[in-house]
């Protein structure tokens, strides 16, 4: 029995289940993307594998690429209850330094992505920058300061990262609930603004 | 979903990754491993079926029918865990992690177990994301957080 889930549901469950919503972590391997779920879910993150199609970074379109192949990845993800009838999942992005992938499985129909960086690597976070532009999904870099400090100031990181002046970029700590809290809602206010947007045009 | 059933043509040097040992051997190193490639070796499971799976996304809820609870008795393995677990509503990514089975596995599972009427299937609106009012019960749940 599959079911809108706007349906009304037939008498044979007990509870309606909440509407779920998600957001995608993502960012280098090590930048601290399964610490940020776990600062904020309200279950330890969880893991499963699942299958990413993988090409070299930078190739637009992995079905053009004859030596594209699916490869099986351990993804975490943890969850927020906004209210009983609305749930917020955040899925980290595998972590992989050397490849793109494609994160359509996390990345469509989510509100939008927080790209972690860590400001001694940055270009660890290049694939996910552009597979959120190529996209469109609202997203806000992050830089996670690890032990408090930042290597380089945020223009000269926007500048490194060439992301668009619109894009917000904010600091961070992975470890602190409330900053995660914060950095997330900087993801929503993004995301507002563009639902807004497009409300106006209609 | 596609998943390459043969060792894709490795040009020298451009798919290596680094998190597969020996995989920058060239093809000739598959030959020695039983299954050649491990990403084909969950789908034993369902009997190799991928089908359906894409339209099952990872946060969707799942809830356990009275049908599913009538006939937990009665099913196997796999599908015995996913009805037993799903008496409040779960998504099918925390089934995958609970029941420590691969994604792709559990989407098929679960769309057979749907079929069969033992589970209730709620395929997520797909406009909650871009939604203001969703957004801003969202924010308002977040802010909250203290």
């Amino acid at each position: 029995m599959v079911s809108a889930q706007s349906a009304e549901v037939g008498g044979p469950t007990r509870r309606r289940p909440p509407l779920p919503v998600k957001l995608v972590i993502a960012g280098g391997f090590g930048v601290g993307k399964t610490t940020t779920v776990g600062s904020i879910s309200e279950i330890s993150p969880l893991t499963t594998e699942a299958d990413m199609t993988a090409a070299a970074a930078g190739i637009d379109d992995a079905s053009k690429v004859p030596g594209k192949r699916t490869t099986t990845v351990a993804m975490d993800f943890g969850c927020i209850t906004i209210d009983e009838s609305l749930k917020l999942y955040l899925f980290g992005t595998p972590g992989q330094d050397r490849f793109g992938f494609m994160w359509d499985d996390l990345a469509i129909g989510a509100i939008g992505a927080l790209v972690i960086v860590d400001s001694r690597r940055l270009d660890d976070c290049y694939p996910a920058v552009d597979y959120f532009e190529r996209l469109g999904l609202p997203f806000v870099v992050a830089v996670n300061r690890f032990d408090g400090a930042v290597a380089h100031d945020l223009p000269s990181i926007r500048w490194a990262l060439a992301v668009d002046d619109a894009v917000p970029l904010t600091t961070f700590d992975a470890r602190d609930k409330l900053s995660v809290r914060d950095a997330l809602l900087v993801v929503l206010d993004r995301a507002l603004a563009k639902a807004r947007a497009a409300q106006t045009d209609q | 979903m596609t998943t390459d059933k043969t060792p894709p043509e490795r040009a020298a040097g451009a798919l290596v990754r680094p998190f597969l040992s020996g995989a920058s051997n060239g093809a000739g190193d598959q030959a020695d491993l039983p299954v050649p490639d491990g990403a084909l070796r969950p789908f034993l499971l369902t009997a190799g079926r991928v089908a359906g799976q894409d339209s099952i996304a990872i946060e969707t809820q799942v809830v356990t029918t009275e049908s599913g609870r009538t006939a937990v008795e009665r099913l196997g393995f796999e599908r015995r865990d996913i009805v037993s677990l799903c008496g409040d509503p779960l998504s099918v990514a925390e089934i995958a992690a609970q029941l420590s089975l691969h994604l792709g596995v559990v989407r098929v599972l679960v769309g057979d177990l749907s079929a069969d009427g033992h589970l209730s299937v709620y395929l997520p609106n797909s406009d909650a994301s871009t939604d203001v009012d969703t957004l801003l019960r969202v924010i308002r749940g977040l802010r909250s957080i203290g």
